[in-house]
């Protein structure tokens, strides 16, 4: 019924191509991820499904209102990306 | 600043699949569907016919009579089962022929699509699936507070057919914070964008723009609006949306959903429930329901003829202020992908946030503290 499929491709955002996402890990659970910021304001996070498991405040988190809403977050992790900032490891694209 | 080469840049649209999402898609309130006729309902490139069978159940056919092609939208209901208006074969909600009225034997293969469907908190639901399996259990709508609550008011919907646009193009939406600007008068101070499995959220905080009034009851001051926003599936979003006033909080849920007619248009449907606020009458709560769907339909308006104006373009040009455009197309994309075929980073947690309320000198004093204390706590 479906029409043939055409191959299943996605494209890249194209700001990547320029300023690639950086490795982050979190100091509390080890989950890694790839994070890009273009301010100080403004984050990127991408997640890989073994680390989203890894993350202990997830895990903890309340369920929500709506049932099937998602976890907003996690703490640790903000914190880490923001030590990586500190050491360099993750630029802030708008201080270039 | 560098220089690119002096070259326009190209608008890229790869041809539009000719397949509709998988994944629930609402029709639209039930109660609409209970008349005891046939209704009609262009969609998925082709036309269903929904109606109410005799155990009060709303069920969902290929409008097509799989005898001779008849229109079951334009026959009638007969003990519960649909007649074709052609030769009155009468089709059960089951997808079986029940029977021929002039024949006292029904072919073995007399069997047509029949629709799973969803009747919750008075709105119908169809599943689609170009693959023709079952609904997947983890992708169900979930249940919405207030919706069957006496403290909520009824639902005030809205329904909208779009022509010459694409239904991407509403999904976009979730992504856009300039919208919010201009769509919803308001100005975000937080903003956030999650993807993960079939849901895509949108969290988004924000104060009055202050040069459009939001309509308060009295002379209120709205403090903050308070947004969660989440596509559970291709097409049906729910929003918790709160207008905190000096006064009180004003609770809402906003539904925004929609369903293909075909891959150039779409029916576009809003819905608004309200918390009653306390010691108010029923009817000034549902003027209230009333005003604000009123209000946002305003705004989905002016998105109408952007879309209906617009160029589908698959690589968009983005500053670094945009959202992040690529990654919800990337998780949309999953609901036009054989399941088997879905890739794993069209469904694995992606989170964009834009927070405005953590000033850079705040963060850096705060890291700052931490690098310190952690400092301390090693030297110990
Ligand atoms: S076409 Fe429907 S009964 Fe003949
Ligand atoms: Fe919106």
């Amino acid at each position: 019924m479906g029409a043939p499929i055409a191959p299943v491709t996605v494209r890249p955002d194209v700001r990547l191509e320029t300023a690639p996402m950086s490795p982050v890990s979190c100091d509390t659970c080890g989950a890694a991820v790839e994070a890009r910021k273009s301010s100080w304001e403004q984050t990127s996070i991408q997640w890989h499904a073994a680390d989203v498991e890894r993350c202990l405040e997830r895990r903890a988190a309340m369920p929500p209102r709506i049932e099937g809403t998602l976890f907003a977050g996690c703490v640790s992790l903000r914190q880490a990306l923001a030590k990586a900032v500190e050491r360099g490891d993750l630029p802030v694209l708008a201080d270039d | 600043m560098t220089t690119a080469p002096d070259i326009p840049r190209q608008i890229e649209a790869d041809p539009i699949a000719q397949r509709y999402a998988r994944g629930w898609h609402c029709l639209g309130l039930s109660q609409d569907f209970r008349d005891g006729q046939p209704h009609q309902v262009l969609a998925f490139g082709t036309k269903l016919v929904v109606w109410e069978d005799s155990d009060g159940e709303l069920r969902v056919l290929d409008a097509f009579c799989r005898h001779m092609g008849g229109d079951l939208s334009q026959g009638t209901v007969k003990d519960g089962n649909i007649a074709c208006p052609f030769h009155d074969w009468r089709w059960g909600g089951d997808g079986r022929c029940k029977q021929i009225p002039y024949s006292r034997r029904v072919p073995l293969r007399a069997r047509t699509s029949a629709w799973p469907t969803l009747d919750q908190d008075g709105m119908l639901f169809v599943w689609n699936d170009p693959q023709g399996n079952p609904p997947i259990a983890e992708q169900a709508i979930p249940k919405i507070p207030g919706a069957s609550s006496d403290e909520w008011t009824d639902w005030h919907w809205y329904s909208i057919k779009i022509d010459g646009s694409n239904c991407r193009e509403i999904v976009d939406n979730v992504v856009d914070m300039a919208h919010f600007f201009y769509v919803h008068y308001s100005m975000p101070t937080y903003f956030k964008n999650i993807f993960e499995g079939h849901v895509a959220t949108q969290v988004m905080n924000g104060t009055d723009r202050g040069d459009v009034a939001v309509p308060s009851d009295d002379g209120s001051t709205l403090l903050a609006v308070k947004s969660t926003a989440s596509y559970f599936g291709p097409s049906f979003m729910i929003d918790d949306l709160v207008y905190e006033y000096d006064t009180g909080n004003f609770e809402s849920i906003l539904i925004n959903c929609h369903y293909p007619v075909d891959t150039d248009s779409f029916v576009l449907q809003y819905g608004i429930i309200v918390k009653k606020p306390q010691g108010v009458s029923d009817e000034y709560a549902s003027a209230s329901a009333a005003t604000m769907g009123d209000f946002i339909k305003t705004g989905f308006e002016q998105d109408v003829a952007i879309w209906q104006n617009k160029a589908r373009i698959d690589n968009p040009l983005l500053c670094e202020e945009d959202g992040p455009v690529y990654q919800l197309r990337r998780w949309y994309q999953q609901f036009y992908t054989d399941v088997d075929a879905v890739l794993p980073e069209m469904t694995e947690r992606f989170e964009f946030e834009l927070d405005m309320t953590r000033p850079a000198e705040a963060w850096s004093q705060e890291v700052a503290e931490n690098i310190a204390r952690a400092a301390e706590n090693e030297s110990v």
